[in-house]
């Protein structure tokens, strides 16, 4: 979205700002329309576990006290007006922060019949914080980043494909149906991402230097292993591997 | 006032140290999704998984590119675009510390080359992703195949729909009609 164009003399107070309320930056929340995701982790970072406070970030229970808006949930049609009437109120120089996914683009709900959009379809936004929800840490970091006192790690990447790559299909040594069937049933007793890391483990043993029947090297991987459930998915994964039917179930 | 201050140096010190240490999250943690676009085969599964629309894929015929495309401002963390990439190269990190000043630095592009038909010669799908269905083919071949089956199971990988109706409807047209030989 344009910028809305600033006077000079406010942008010069708006440079400042941080730099003035770097330990004590009064916060006012404007829920334009979320789930209170959202809100239940700006409360958890002000929680004594992450503490916001101890930095002098403070909630405040007017838009008049506020040098920072927090913008949460997406902009619905309900809340413009009374957005636009805090964002009013709120004595300029002020820092705009957009919460949560909702908050940056409309998130899961962009393309509702009663969402704008993103706050910042509504009111100029000055940082981003996005997560769904962010955790108390996000929180804390957006804050500092908008104080001005840690740098953003994000920036945009653009790839573009070069003439050589190329994908290899993975594990070229194990016959592909075998591969196919490990790696369903360890997805079937694992779930996805630990299912494919245990069967990434089961391939590794196949791989490994030590000579030894399937298992033999199973077991041997059993005897190291502390979690008695990634060993039970290993055994039956050497199971579907040599043909032995399943007899647990 | 004293109440307190013993409170204070009895205090066991629940609060975490982040950000003046790093957190520790789980290996777990639902985080910034990290594409490897050298692993991507641009088949757009994740595109189609994502609820909310955070993955694109624009496909403009006419350069012959397809173009993948991330916002982590929509992006819910929901793991969905990891558990159906078919080669592994989209994974959630845990990462968190993703607050920007400028929107564009939520976005994360990647360019991938589209393939000719070997018919028509119309770009129709990612030539890594072409490349990659072959190898899957060559891989999952059973037993040892004539390299002349081989060769035309390959043209037919990289044939486009179309070319491939016209050529089953030209084959189908070639083929004897019932009866004719008893006439």
């Amino acid at each position: 979205m344009n910028e809305i164009p600033f006077s000079t003399s406010l942008q010069k107070l708006k440079n400042e700002l941080s730099r003035n309320i770097r330990r004590s930056a009064y916060v006012y929340r404007v829920d334009c329309g979320g789930c209170n995701g959202c809100e239940i982790e700006i409360f958890a970072a002000i929680s004594p576990v992450f503490d916001a406070e101890r930095f002098g970030i403070k909630i405040v229970a007017s838009p008049r006290h506020a040098d920072i808006l927090l913008c949460t949930g997406a902009m619905t049609r309900a809340m413009r007006v009374p957005a636009l009437r805090a964002y009013e109120a709120a004595p300029d120089p002020k820092i705009v922060i957009s919460y949560g996914a909702c908050g940056c683009t409309g998130g899961i709900f962009h393309d509702l019949y009663c969402v704008w959009g993103g706050t910042d379809k509504i009111l100029p936004v000055d940082v981003y914080i996005p997560g769904c929800p962010p955790t108390p840490a996000a929180t804390i970091y957006g804050f500092a980043v908008a104080l001005g006192l840690l740098g953003q790690k994000l920036q945009r990447h653009d790839h573009e494909e070069q003439a050589d790559e190329f994908v290899a299909v993975a594990h070229p040594t194990i016959p592909h149906d075998l591969r196919i069937n490990v790696e369903r049933e360890a997805r079937r007793m694992a779930g996805y991402r630990e299912g494919y890391a245990i069967a990434q483990k089961f391939f590794g043993l196949l791989g490994a230097a030590e000579a030894g029947s399937v298992e033999e090297r199973v077991e041997r991987f059993a005897s190291s292993e502390n979690d008695p459930r990634v060993t039970e998915v290993m055994r039956r994964l050497g199971d579907v591997f040599t043909g032995r039917p399943d007899v647990s179930s | 006032m004293f109440k307190l201050l013993r409170e204070v140096v009895r205090g066991r010190g629940e609060t975490v140290r982040y950000p003046f240490a790093p957190l520790e999250v789980n290996p777990d943690f639902r985080g910034r999704p990290e594409h490897k676009a050298e692993d991507c085969i641009a088949c757009a599964a994740c595109t189609i998984a994502c609820p909310a629309n955070a993955l694109r894929m624009e496909t403009d015929v006419e350069a012959g590119t397809r173009v993948w495309s991330i916002s982590y401002g929509r992006c819910i963390f929901c793991g969905r675009c990891e558990e159906v990439c078919p080669t592994h190269a989209i994974t959630l990190t845990p990462d968190f510390e993703l607050a920007v000043l400028d929107k564009k630095d939520l976005v994360r592009t990647a360019t991938f080359a589209l393939a000719p038909c070997v018919s028509c010669g119309t770009p129709f799908a990612p030539r890594k992703e072409i490349d990659y269905v072959i190898a899957l083919t060559e891989k999952a071949a059973s037993a040892p195949e004539l390299p002349e089956l081989m060769d035309s199971r390959r043209r037919l990988i990289a044939t486009c729909p179309a070319c491939k109706r016209t050529q089953e409807a030209i084959k189908i047209g070639s083929f004897e009609k019932p009866g004719a030989r008893g006439r």
